[in-house]
């Protein structure tokens, strides 16, 4: 039994028979209350499939995925994915509105979620979903019907919120997320000894990582649950019982385990790497980040979530001074260039805009060929996307993020365009102009500013008005008024210019002296 | 609905109130036993401006080890852990 060799897989539907075969017994999931190993995970995923297949859902339908993160949410990952469909994930945490526009998006016709009805409910209503699958309820046998997938089809669309708000569907197949988690396995060096903490939710791209990686090389992962996730102290104490060898996240979670994980009373000298990724680290944090986890050897992670990763930077020594952490070089499964404002090649150093092409890019946006159309050129007869990064070039080939050619920001690693919290402010009566920024001066909160100067009940309403609109990572935390919005030449609302105004009031405003 | 100035009685009350208004990213009113966590309504930086609130409000440091589901989940929870550190007045 088990005894036979696995051939590599080819798609993402028999990833998890690689380590079934192999190590059926071992430990491959554990979210601080249930435990799996890799026999009952693969079994789970079968019954999973076989609950979908019976209710009707055939290779190629979209299935959302709306789960409270346990194990139970990777099982149901695995269990669409061997079931011959598309993964959805749906972030269940966001407001009913924007989940319903990704499942009427995605045209998706199931779900699996464990939510209670009366929620699923609103999110369901209006789209073409018939079909619920719970998979922490009854279920049929485990069967394994032969999906007739190939390298080339659908596996996965990550949603994010785009410009206008209507949802971006990035498209990745199964050949872009197997060799994004072949690549991920050789520049880590993962394998079976090795325990992942998944942090980052189904519909982030980081969680791929444990996804597909973890089952690739053999490794387990710990699914931090959602709640927990809000405290470091419980999540160290998470990291130290399961001797978890591997962290992946953005920074803001590294440093919040560091400084609030309690570390010395919960022992994570068990990681041996920790992965970052998402928006830079701001130097002197990364310092007091890299000195509180000795063990850990830390590495920059560069990617958008169309291509997953394209770069990486080990840091063999904390950084000496304040100046960006490289983004490094290249892995194995990309290619890089650097194009200037005429679009021309740049070779050596320099700087401009970075585009990037290889095996782990995305299909397509889904359903938006125009979209599609802008981001993915042909070039030196491959495809590159652009990412939108402006990049400089050093004389050593590293690479270093410069900012954006738009109005993109990461916030905590989320995506927002700053034009989608702007947007949704405008619509509201009270709002004739607003520019939306973030404030990095502590932990990266997004606020507004926003003429004319709301009083204190209309400050409230807007938030709320916010809220209902936007992912909770893009609502602003505060909205201060102005009389008049500060305007480039050509009559657009300045931002840099607002955000100086932003700073300089709130600096007054904390050397008040207290009432 | 956000209690208006005076009717807020309690410190749990005047909490909730905080939540509600600065920190729940939800539509729903928040209660003192709504669960917090588990629900979304607070992430993250929501835990650590309730933390930034209360230790201005009271005067006190909350030690990072404290900061543990167990105690913050609810309003109510963190009303209970406050009251059993003993160095603070809380109803």
């Amino acid at each position: 039994m088990g005894s036979h060799p696995t051939s590599a897989p080819t798609t993402l539907v028999d990833l998890l028979d690689r380590s079934a075969d192999a190590r059926p017994g071992a430990m491959a999931l554990a979210d601080g209350r249930a435990r799996l190993d890799w026999r009952t995970y693969r079994e789970r995923a079968d019954r999973v499939a076989a609950a979908l297949s019976v209710a009707g859902v055939a290779p190629g339908d979209r299935v959302g995925v709306s789960m409270p993160k346990s194990v139970d949410a990777f099982v149901a990952v695995h269990g669409v994915l061997r079931a011959g469909a598309i993964v959805v994930p749906v972030d269940r945490l966001a407001p009913a509105e924007y989940g319903r526009s990704v499942l009427i998006h995605s045209g998706a016709c199931a779900v699996v979620s464990s939510q209670p009805p009366d929620r699923l409910a609103e999110v369901l209503d209006g789209t073409d979903v018939t079909r619920v699958v719970d998979p922490t309820g009854d279920l049929p046998a485990p069967v394994t019907a032969p999906t007739g997938r190939r390298p080339d089809d659908d596996a996965y669309i990550i949603f994010t919120s785009g410009s206008t708000g209507r949802p971006k569907g990035i498209v990745h197949t199964h050949a872009s997320a197997l060799a994004y988690a072949d690549a991920a396995v050789e520049t880590y060096d993962l394998g079976p000894g090795d325990v992942l903490t998944n942090i980052a939710p189904l519909h982030f791209d980081q969680s791929t990582f444990e996804l597909y990686a973890a089952p690739l090389a053999g490794s387990a992962t710990i699914v931090v649950p959602d709640g927990l996730a809000r405290f470091p102290a419980s999540v160290a104490a998470l990291v130290a019982d399961e001797r978890a060898t591997v962290w992946y996240s953005v920074p803001f979670a590294i440093s919040q385990l560091v400084e609030r994980g309690a570390l010395a009373e919960h022992d994570v000298s068990s990681l041996r790497w920790v992965l970052y990724g998402g928006e830079p680290f701001p130097p002197a944090a990364l310092r007091r980040a890299m000195a509180a986890i000795p063990s850990a050897r830390f590495s920059n992670v560069y990617g958008p979530a169309e291509l997953n990763q394209c770069t990486y930077h080990h840091l063999d020594a904390p950084p000496p001074d304040e100046m960006a952490i490289p983004i490094g070089r290249a892995w194995s499964a990309a290619q890089v260039m650097l194009v200037d404002d005429d679009d021309r090649r740049i070779d050596g150093t320099g700087e401009g805009e970075l585009l990037v092409a290889g095996p782990t890019m995305m299909r397509a946006y889904w359903n938006a060929p125009d979209l599609t159309g802008a981001a993915v050129v042909e070039r030196d007869g491959a495809r590159w996307y652009r990412t939108g990064d402006r990049v400089r070039r050093r004389p050593d080939g590293d690479l270093v993020f410069q900012g954006r050619t738009d109005h993109q920001v990461k916030v905590r690693g989320h995506r927002i365009e700053l034009e989608a919290v702007d947007a949704a402010l405008a619509d509201h009566p009270a709002v004739e102009a607003c520019a939306a920024l973030v404030d990095r001066r502590g932990d990266d909160r997004v606020v507004a500013v926003v003429a004319p100067a709301p009083d204190a009940s209309t400050e409230r309403d807007l938030i709320r008005h916010a809220r209902a609109r936007l992912p909770g990572y893009a609502v602003p935390t505060r909205i201060v008024g102005l009389g008049t919005l500060p305007r480039t030449g050509t009559g657009k609302v300045d931002r840099r210019a607002a955000e100086r105004i932003y700073i300089d009031l709130d600096d007054r405003r904390d050397d008040d002296p207290a009432p | 609905m956000i209690p208006d100035a005076n009717s807020i009685s309690t410190f749990t009350d005047e909490l909730v109130a905080f939540i509600d208004r600065d920190v729940s990213a939800g539509h729903e009113p928040v209660e003192a036993d709504t669960d917090l966590v588990m629900t979304g309504l607070v992430d993250s930086l929501g835990v650590v401006l309730i933390v930034e609130w209360l230790e201005e409000r009271l005067g006190i440091r909350i030690d990072p080890a404290d900061v543990v589901i167990e105690h913050f989940d609810t309003a109510r929870s963190m009303v209970d852990y406050l009251r059993s550190r003993g160095d603070c007045t809380v109803d």
